[in-house]
């Protein structure tokens, strides 16, 4: 099994010990989300192990990063703007993408049009976070926001994909240690988004038992 | 020529790898300026408060000199007089008997008077709240009682309706400070005050014809007797954005100008 499937089952395991009980369904669904994302990466990996195509697998999981994600965004956003127009607007782009990207090559070759195009409207949803962030005249701790460390993890992971998606034709020639050199930087965004994600977990955690 | 765009690749990922770190220091940094500039304004406005603090328990004490003082000058002396006059009654001569009974009424009357106008000045810094040209005014008639100064006072221009207690507060602070001086060390027989508003900002001026002194003298030195003094009353005009002016030489009297944004 890849390093990465280990690191997302951690952050599913602290997904669930911190935010099973919490108030607001949107984080709480997180840990729904990482259980997702857990199955389809043993599942894909499983299918790739018997010699299966597991890019349809990657579609749908599609579907719920795009979905899970984008109601994380609308969450940390609707702190300072009324961010309901702005996600939906992207969502419409990303479906778009999807039906654009399904209509050219079928339902069983990856959508990797839509899956770039995801993570440039992740990466503006999280400049605009912290553009607002840095605007708002309220101090926040951001050693202990958990939005703060989960937009981080999100810009991380999403501005490296895209920019690893746009290269994708120069670097998978690139080979490092047997290895393809893009499966070192999305096993690297992987950690560095699911240790901020599980981070921003237990700072979920200590914020709401804190005001209880 | 290939290996080189492979190169100039490797950079740009990199490059765009690293961005996002970059960014993230900027937030933090700049998120820590905001709390040390959250510190300085909540420090700057304990000062403020501090201040008006120190100025209230001024005028109060201002106050309760003034009161000492008219206690012991007037009042007290009308009625020594009142008990002494009654003392001397001879029943025996009714006539004389009655005058000075009625000399006794007549200063019984003018202690209850004095003692009127003492509960008004009791009431100096409370006056405030009223407003500020009806607090200058008692402060005025108290200065007028000792009979030593002829005191003009005029009030130009509408004040706004929304008053600053704090700012008012301050310029009668001034005021009185000012005043004191006179007293003290100008040997004047003139006061000339005038308030303004106009353009947004609160004048005060206060003028004597007296012997004036040298200002670069007193620029820096505290004033005997605990009083504000000019950097003090400067001080005190700058915490709410304003300044103070003086004008004087020697022989020519002095014209102390305090203007402050209202409201």
């Amino acid at each position: 099994m890849p390093a990465t499937i280990y690191i997302e089952a951690a952050c599913f395991i602290v997904a669930v010990i911190c935010l099973i009980r919490d108030a607001n369904w949107v984080w709480r669904s997180m840990a729904l989300f990482l259980l997702i994302t857990c199955l389809t990466e043993i599942t894909g990996k499983l299918l790739r192990s018997g010699h299966h195509s597991n890019q349809w697998l990657y579609n749908v999981y599609l579907l719920f990063e795009a979905g899970f994600t984008s109601l994380m965004f609308n969450k940390v956003l609707s702190k300072y703007i009324n961010s309901k127009i702005l996600i939906i607007g992207g969502a419409g782009v990303f479906l778009a993408s999807y039906v654009y990207d399904l209509i050219g090559h079928g339902f069983l070759v990856f959508n990797d049009i839509t899956a770039t195009v995801m993570s440039v409207v992740f990466v503006i949803y999280s400049f605009l976070y912290f553009y607002l962030l840095i605007r708002d005249d309220q101090y926040v701790d951001l050693i202990k926001s958990p939005a703060f460390w989960w937009v981080t993890g999100a810009l991380f992971f999403y501005f490296g994909s895209t920019a690893v998606n746009l290269f994708f034709a120069f670097l998978r020639d690139v080979q490092v240690a047997g290895h393809n050199i893009t499966y070192f930087i999305f096993s690297a965004l992987s950690a560095i988004l699911y240790a901020c994600w599980s981070y921003s977990f237990i700072c979920r955690r200590w914020q709401t038992t804190s005001k209880n | 020529m290939a290996n080189n765009i492979k190169e100039l690749i490797l950079i740009a990922t990199l490059i765009f790898l690293l961005a996002p770190l970059f960014i993230i220091l900027y937030v933090v940094i700049y998120n820590r300026r905001k709390m040390r500039h959250i510190e300085e304004k909540e420090q700057m406005k304990h000062a403020f408060d501090a201040e008006i603090i120190k100025t209230q328990l001024e005028v109060q004490e201002q106050t309760m000199q003034n009161i000492g003082a008219d206690l012991h000058d007037n009042i007290g002396q009308l009625l020594s007089l009142s008990s002494l006059t009654l003392n001397s009654i001879q029943l025996e001569d009714l006539e004389k008997a009655r005058q000075k009974i009625d000399a006794a009424i007549d200063l019984t009357g003018r202690s209850i008077k004095e003692m009127r106008l003492l509960g008004k000045l009791l009431q100096g810094d409370q006056l405030l709240g009223v407003g500020l040209s009806e607090a200058i005014c008692h402060e005025i008639n108290w200065v007028e009682k000792s009979g030593k100064f002829q005191v003009n006072y005029v009030n130009e221009g509408d004040l706004p309706a929304n008053n600053n207690l704090d700012k008012d507060l301050i310029i009668f602070r001034i005021l009185q400070e000012v005043i004191n001086n006179i007293i003290k060390h100008s040997m004047a027989t003139q006061i000339n005050i005038k308030l303004a508003y106009a353009d947004g900002n609160m004048q005060l001026n206060v003028e004597d014809n007296g012997v004036g002194f040298n200002l670069d003298n007193l620029q820096t030195a505290r004033p005997e007797g605990g009083g504000m003094g000019l950097l003090n009353m400067q001080k005190r005009a700058k915490i709410v954005g304003g300044d103070v002016f003086i004008k004087t030489q020697q022989g020519e009297g002095t014209s102390t100008t305090v203007i402050i944004p209202y409201p």
